[in-house]
């Protein structure tokens, strides 16, 4: 394998109803919240099982771990770094720097990924993490693919890059969901499992209770040959909040791409191309990786060069 | 306290009202971009009017430059210690790392926008060489585990946005100023506190503003006190003086009033942003 493709999964029911076959790697967890509906941050037996079934999948098995933790959240982040280093995770990812620290001097067998709401936005700051064993890192969303280029030159480091899906936008101490348990009859930690969106006019952002998410799914499809040309090699498809036809979905599509690709061939086709658009409700876009506004989608010189032909 | 002033005017003005410290941003280099930030030459006057006055000048440089601007920030950093400023607000974990290195002599402070919430966030910037971290207000007093060797500041008077601060990038994913954070022309044009039809699948169920709330811990400063915080600052750069001087009066009182017992009264409505 030349590439790593993976994704987040929040719990043991959406692990076991998703079909993996064309991912090498999973994280396990929700970031945003300790009520997130069977979160396997909060159930250490569930979290084992997770990895298990991981792991008799051939698959690649990290733990993801919150994104703003108070003081009462640690004593159980340290249970949970527990459990995952006995059970064998392979890695976990870290947002929080203080969860950082800990994992580093209680867990040193595990290998660290950093996440996007670490703030990595300089090698500078890649050389800060690498002393607490982080191996692997996700930059903040807002940096363009020439300042990733810029820190990954400077630093060396290998980067994990969201190649599709919602991408992170703000994470929150509070959930305003709650305003709306009674109004509309539902209960946490039923109401972020509903599809919910923000809008006013083009702009649209998703709202999973304490995180808020791009409206658009982020696309690098079209760009893979870029991506890998900078020497990326680990990809994230980003599906924490979406159903398991979209996890396989989209998945299936970035294997065949990526294969076709290191191949040698031609990558992209037009049917791939649908089935993102099919499974993007608001709408595609490419983040802040061309150094514009986060919604905007811009098609690939190659694909430019299709459209004007016509 | 640790008072803000976004003119020289608002530097005399807190200095009269009781800040023990002022911070200032200096122009080009500070978070946020539309609040009021202070020339090198102000930031010069602003060092004379508050070392005469016998308390201590911050100064913020806490966008994230890119590679060419963080060298040319390190040019600068020995004119700041010439002038006798060395107390230096930054927000990015590098920068952090970097300046403690090069500058020694610096008295680095982790910015609230670093993120930090908890008492291994406050040990991972005291091992980084961090002389100070700040905390949001949303931290209660009973939270704040004291850390050795790191002054914990907490920002007493604040707003709090829906997304925590150094957590969003909201309105750069919508809009075409650019972050936040970095240098230039990165803006906060408060997308949280716009109007947004809320939609359960293909249903407008909702039109609301995502909830933000003003913070104002002046009832909780003794207890501040006792947990061990040995900084209250308050945000509000872009305040008027008008504003700003009586809202740092009122929080000196209330310090003073740890040692004489006396309960503050409450914020009137002009320090708050009830409405919005």
């Amino acid at each position: 394998m030349t590439y790593e493709l993976n994704t987040t999964i929040a719990n043991l029911r959406d692990l076991r109803q998703s079909e993996l076959a064309d991912y090498g790697a999973v994280y396990l967890g929700d970031i945003y919240c300790r009520l997130y509906e069977g979160n396997f941050l909060e159930r250490l037996p569930d979290l084992k099982e997770g990895l298990r079934i991981l792991r008799d999948q051939g698959k690649r098995a990290y733990v993801t771990t919150y994104a703003a933790p108070r003081n009462d959240f640690l004593p159980k982040v340290r249970k949970m770094l527990a459990a995952a280093a006995e059970a064998g995770a392979n890695a976990v990812e870290v947002h929080n720097l203080g969860v950082a620290r800990i994992a580093h001097e209680e867990f040193p067998q595990l290998p660290l990924h950093v996440g996007g709401f670490a703030n990595v936005y300089t090698a500078a700051g890649v050389d800060v993490l690498r002393e607490l064993g982080a191996v692997r890192f996700t930059p903040n969303y807002e940096l363009s693919l020439d300042e990733i280029a810029e820190v990954t030159s400077e630093s060396g480091a290998a980067m994990e890059i969201l190649v599709h899906g919602k991408m992170p936008l703000g994470v929150s101490d509070y959930c305003f969901l709650l305003d709306y348990e009674s109004k509309w009859g539902t209960d946490c930690p039923t109401l972020c499992q509903k599809d919910l969106f923000l809008k006013q006019g083009d702009w649209a952002m998703k709202t999973v209770g304490k995180g808020v998410l791009s409206g658009k799914d982020v696309s690098m499809l079209e760009h893979l040959p870029r991506l890998i040309a900078e020497g990326h090699r680990n990809f994230r498809i980003e599906t924490a909040s979406e159903s398991a036809e979209y996890r396989r979905d989209v998945a299936a599509v970035y294997r065949a791409a990526l294969d076709r690709y290191f191949a040698g061939g031609d990558f992209v086709d037009d049917e791939w191309q649908e089935t993102l658009t099919r499974h993007a409700r608001i709408g595609l876009c490419n983040g802040f990786y061309f150094g514009k506004s986060g919604m905007e989608y811009a098609p690939s010189q190659r694909r430019q060069a299709q459209w004007s032909s016509f | 306290m640790l008072a803000p002033a976004g003119s020289p005017e608002a530097v005399r003005a807190v200095i009269d009202a009781g800040a023990d410290a002022i911070y200032v941003g200096l122009k080009g280099w500070s978070r946020g971009g539309t609040r009021p930030e202070l020339t090198w030459d102000e930031v010069v006057s602003a060092q004379r009017t508050v070392v005469e006055a016998g308390r201590q000048l911050h100064v913020a440089i806490n966008t994230i430059p890119t590679s060419r601007e963080r060298a040319r920030l390190f040019t600068f950093v020995p004119s700041l210690l010439a002038l006798g400023v060395r107390d230096v607000i930054v927000n990015d974990i590098g920068i952090l790392a970097t300046l403690h290195r090069t500058f020694p002599e610096l008295r680095l402070t982790a910015s609230i926008g670093c993120g930090a919430l908890n008492s291994a966030d406050v040990a991972f910037f005291r091992d980084l060489g961090a002389h100070a971290v700040v905390l949001p207000g949303i931290v209660n007093p009973e939270e704040i585990e004291p850390v050795d060797g790191i002054a914990i500041e907490v920002m007493v008077h604040m707003v709090e946005e829906y997304a925590l601060l150094g957590r969003c990038w909201m309105p750069s994913y919508n809009g075409p100023k650019g972050s936040v954070k970095r240098t230039g022309a990165g803006a906060c044009f408060r997308i949280c506190q716009q109007r947004w039809e809320v939609y359960d699948g293909d249903h407008v169920v909702d039109l609301r503003l995502i909830p933000s709330r003003q913070i104002s811990r002046i009832a909780d400063v003794a207890a501040y006190a006792d947990a061990g915080v040995a900084v209250l600052k308050l945000q509000g750069r872009s305040l008027t003086v008008e504003a700003l001087a009586p809202l740092v009066a009122r929080y000196r009182s209330a310090i003073d009033g740890i040692t004489t017992d006396c309960e503050p009264a409450a914020l009137p409505p002009m320090w708050t942003v009830v409405g919005r």
